[in-house]
């Protein structure tokens, strides 16, 4: 029945180097993309076609070339890996796929074969064993670096938090948020191991996921977490023997060592005996709620990652569904809110943030266009991609609007990447992590109460 | 350097190293569109950014007598963007820009691929949008939908693609740039009715002007239950003979909506449903109510099992939303589906049905019909595996006899998906040799060496149809 008259095929300029065919074994994953029916519906919501405009550049040419792999019909090659490692893995196409195909999950598993296939050579290969293997899993290798960071900033005047846009030239209210922001701390796990007590009786007890980058270069973020929890009755546990949460290392294909993370992070976190597990970075999130998934074929392990990943939610999503008191702070400022992708597309999570902000008196909420666009972060990607990256920023970037002063949104990754495109372009938006504004929100309303009773 | 070789160095030098496509790898997700039964690899894959390229690029090739297709986004569902014969391919979707908006002569002027949905995204703020609204339209180009003469749920009141056509600016086979058009009602021949719906085998379609329209007053949309499809059949050409003329009429049976269930979009429609209407009406708000009402009355009178209102947007979008993917959706109940494309007068809508269900016993494969009731344009999704031997053959020839069982009934075999590869054969069920030549003959004017396209829309001369009929 299928047509081969037209089979006739250009030789290529440079024959692709084979490496490997895909075993039966690996082949196995059929049903995830046998849903994929091709009908293409899924190709504008994909940052890198709308970028490049190529097919195979797109879920439904990617996915197309995995069947074609899995079949026999092509080879793992450089060819196949380079749409593969070209995806933002930012989930877009999954909101998008009217028939659920897992286009994240597929991508992971395909970037493990290739892996396998061909390791990796060069400085990509340095660059990956220092930050994957070398850095992100040992929290005292993280933790040093963020003390030496420290000195840096300091000596170089808060140069480094200028250049990432998080003051530049703010208007007086602005600034005044700023003078109430915690300078950057050591880490919360470090700070501390026997976890923090909710103010007055206790509603729940909760653990938080620290996160390796996170609580080193954002650990400020992480104390207004913490701080927001027990003011709502949340006690917060830190489990000292969590991990990074591993999705960088799923992301580049070492699946190996995202295991290994997993059941860490797992036995960690179901020890402390918690109801729930708090995290506030959405890539975070994303990759400990599929757990399950990374670990299906370890049957130690499968049912321990279920158990465990029911009880990870976002900080948004939690405090919105188990409640919090509305902040009585007044913040008057315009604020425009960038959705992860892996709170929008990754977790569902849209609406709960927006409402949090919402509910913070003086907020004047801009909407932003496209606000479910990937932004260019998407983990390492913008290390290992960068003219990609940077192109799918400018876009971004584009579309926040002048009149807001404040991006806010829940993922490290994005904070970074957009403050660097607010020092790119000359723009003046601080950018935030919604928890963050929640906790001025609190913060504002202590320090009014207090003035009030000098009076 | 080989010929092959030369080729690719052509091009690049007309539309630069990242205009071009070549290596294996590369060319192997372009071996089909959204109809994927047949396929075939294409020599390259050549990206033009411009009217110039595009006529380079056809030039070109023209001249060495290579043969080339034009492909917008690739969600065609007849194979018509399908390379079956080795051709290049001419991608337009890097020609994606919004020319220009004319609110006072309300049109709009864009390139080829630009998206169909982003048009009315662009003037929604204003009051306007662009009604032919393929269920593709989130991803589907205009230009893609000149070609095809799209339709969608809406164009029961307003009309499909051609109606919304002003002017088109044309690279032909042998490279020249026409322009058509540009007013309403140019005198001679209404070239850009030829052109629109020739399905990429008359010219390059490179610019578009279209109309556009302001939004309605109001709008309301009401979604039926039936534990019948046959009273849900009535009620469908009750409502027209009411007199009302909804902005659309939709209809899906117990598969269809067992896939919309399973999809990324649930309503929640309740389970064992034999079918269920979606119904639109818009217009000047007075008026509207009433046509509602009537609506309500006409399906309690065919005994419908409920009746609602959707309350605000957030739920006409969900119901919405739930209908227009519904083709995808049934990727999840199966793992490949072949969807048909016939039409037939509303009024054999019953028995028309009921012969598709016999299809489906007899061969043993589930249809799901989801469709446009209200113009009488079927599409039943034929579910199938491919993976196992013989079924992709059964579900073609199971197509095929839906088909028959539509041009018998009075239709047609395509409303809205096109012929292209898929329903070449078909076309005997609709004309005879001599109205098939005749047409093919118009073809020769424009396309005289058959580079453009080649062997899409008409059955090759003499040979009979070959493809099996399963109900006999």
């Amino acid at each position: 029945m299928m047509s081969q008259s037209g089979t006739e095929i250009v030789k290529p300029h440079t024959e692709p180097v084979v490496f490997a065919t895909m075993s039966p074994l690996q082949a196995a994953e059929e049903d995830k993309y046998s849903a994929c029916v091709h009908c293409g519906m899924c190709l504008e919501s994909c940052p890198t076609y709308d970028e490049l405009g190529h097919e195979h550049q797109s879920p439904r040419g990617r996915v197309h070339l995995m069947k074609a792999v899995a079949q026999g019909k092509m080879d793992i090659s450089e060819a196949y890996a380079d749409p593969i490692f070209t995806c933002l893995d930012c989930r877009a196409c999954e909101t998008a796929c009217p028939s659920g195909v897992q286009v994240g999950t597929l991508i992971e598993e395909a970037r493990g074969h290739i892996r396998q296939a061909i390791p990796l050579t060069g400085w990509k290969k340095t660059v990956s064993r220092t930050f994957l293997r070398g850095l992100f899993p040992h929290p005292s290798r993280l933790h040093a670096l963020g003390k030496a960071l420290k000195v840096y900033q300091r000596s170089g005047l808060g140069k480094f938090v200028r250049r990432t846009g998080l003051i530049n030239i703010a208007p007086p209210h602005i600034r005044e948020m700023e003078a109430i922001m915690p300078q950057i701390t050591e880490p919360v796990l470090i700070r501390y191991p026997q976890g923090v007590p909710a103010e007055g009786e206790a509603k729940m007890r909760v653990a938080l996921f620290t996160g390796c980058v996170m609580d080193v270069m954002f650990s400020d973020i992480n104390e207004a977490t913490i701080r927001v929890l027990i003011r709502n009755g949340y006690s917060v546990e830190l489990p000292q023997e969590q991990r990074c949460c591993g999705a960088l290392h799923v992301h580049a294909g070492d699946r190996e060592e995202g295991k290994r993370l997993a059941r860490k992070n797992i036995d960690a976190f179901l020890a402390s005996g918690v109801d729930k597990v708090i995290v506030n970075a959405a890539g975070c999130g994303c990759a400990l709620k599929e757990y399950p998934e990374l670990l299906k074929d370890d049957v130690q392990y499968r049912d321990k990652a279920e158990v465990f990943a029911e009880k990870v939610e976002d900080i948004t999503k939690f405090l919105h569904e188990y409640g919090y008191r509305k902040p009585r702070g007044k913040l008057d400022t315009r604020v425009t809110y960038h959705d992860a992708c892996h709170l929008a597309h990754g977790q569902g999570i849209r609406q709960e943030p927006r409402d949090l902000l919402a509910s913070i008196p003086g907020i004047q909420m801009i909407p932003l266009p496209d606000a479910d666009r990937c932004c260019g972060s998407a983990g390492i990607y913008n290390l290992t991609n960068p003219e990609m990256a940077a192109s799918i920023l400018d876009k971004k970037m584009e579309n926040v609007p002048a009149a807001a002063e404040v991006i806010s949104m829940g993922n490290p990754g994005c904070m970074l990447q957009i403050a660097m495109g607010v020092a790119k372009y000359g723009r003046s938006q601080k950018v935030v992590h919604t928890v963050q504004l929640l906790d001025w929100s609190y913060q504002k309303e202590e320090q009014n109460e207090r003035t009030e009773e000098v009076r | 350097m080989t010929r092959a070789d030369s080729l690719i160095q052509e091009l690049i030098e007309i539309v630069g190293t990242r205009g071009v496509l070549y290596r294996k790898e590369d060319l192997l997700a372009y071996e089909c569109d959204a109809y994927t039964i047949h396929r075939g690899m294409p020599r390259a894959v050549v990206f033009p950014a411009t009217t110039e390229e595009v006529a380079g690029v056809v030039k070109h090739l023209h001249k060495q007598r290579i043969p080339f297709l034009p492909r917008g986004a690739g969600t065609g569902l007849s194979g018509g963007a399908i390379p079956i014969g080795g051709e290049v391919i001419i991608s337009l979707v890097r020609m994606k820009k919004l020319l220009h908006v004319d609110l006072e002569n309300r049109l709009a002027i864009v390139q080829p691929g630009f998206v169909n949905l982003k048009l009315t995204h662009s003037i929604s703020d204003k009051g306007y949008y662009y009604a032919p609204d393929p269920s593709s339209q989130y991803a589907c180009t205009i230009g893609g939908n000149v070609a095809e003469n799209a339709g969608g749920a809406h164009c029961l009141k307003y009309g499909v693609t051609t109606n919304h056509i002003l002017g088109l600016e044309v690279v032909l086979p042998n490279g020249e740039i026409i322009e058509l058009g540009g007013v309403p009602d140019m005198p001679g021949y209404d070239l850009i009715g030829l052109l629109t719906g020739s399905e990429g085998t008359l010219g390059i379609v490179t610019k578009i002007t279209v109309r556009i329209l302001k939004n309605p007053e109001d709008k309301k949309t009401v979604l039926a239950y039936f534990d019948e499809v046959e009273d849900a059949s009535y009620a469908v050409s009750d409502i027209i003979a009411a007199g009302i003329v909804p902005a659309a009429l939709e209809m899906m049976d117990t598969v269809a909506i067992e896939g919309v269930e399973c999809g990324t979009y649930p309503v929640g429609h309740p389970p064992g449903l034999k079918a269920l209407l979606l119904i639109e009406v818009d217009g000047i708000a007075a008026g509207i109510d009433e046509q509602i009402d009537e609506i309500v009355a006409v399906c309690r009178r065919r005994n419908v099992l409920e009746v609602r209102v959707a309350r605000d947007e957030a739920e006409r979008g969900r119901w919405w939303a739930n209908r227009k993917t519904a083709f995808a959706a049934m990727g999840t109940i199966s793992p490949d589906y072949l969807v048909q494309d016939g039409v037939i007068p509303r009024s054999r809508l019953p028995e028309v049905l009921n012969e598709i269900r016999q299809i489906s016993e007899t061969s043993g494969l589930r249809i799901a019909n989801v469709f446009h009731a209200g113009d009488g344009n079927l599409h039943p999704l034929i579910l199938f595996d491919a993976r196992k031997p013989g079924e992709t053959e059964l579900a073609v020839n199971v197509g095929s006899a839906v088909l028959r069982v539509c041009a018998d009934a009075g239709g047609t075999i395509t409303g809205e998906h096109g012929v292209g590869i898929e329903k070449k054969e078909e076309m005997r069920y609709v004309f005879t040799g001599e109205e098939i030549e005749a047409q093919t003959r118009v073809r020769e004017v424009f396309n005289p060496d058959h580079l453009l396209n080649p062997d899409k829309l008409f059955p090759k001369p003499g040979r009979c149809a070959e493809m099996g009929i399963i109900r006999e």
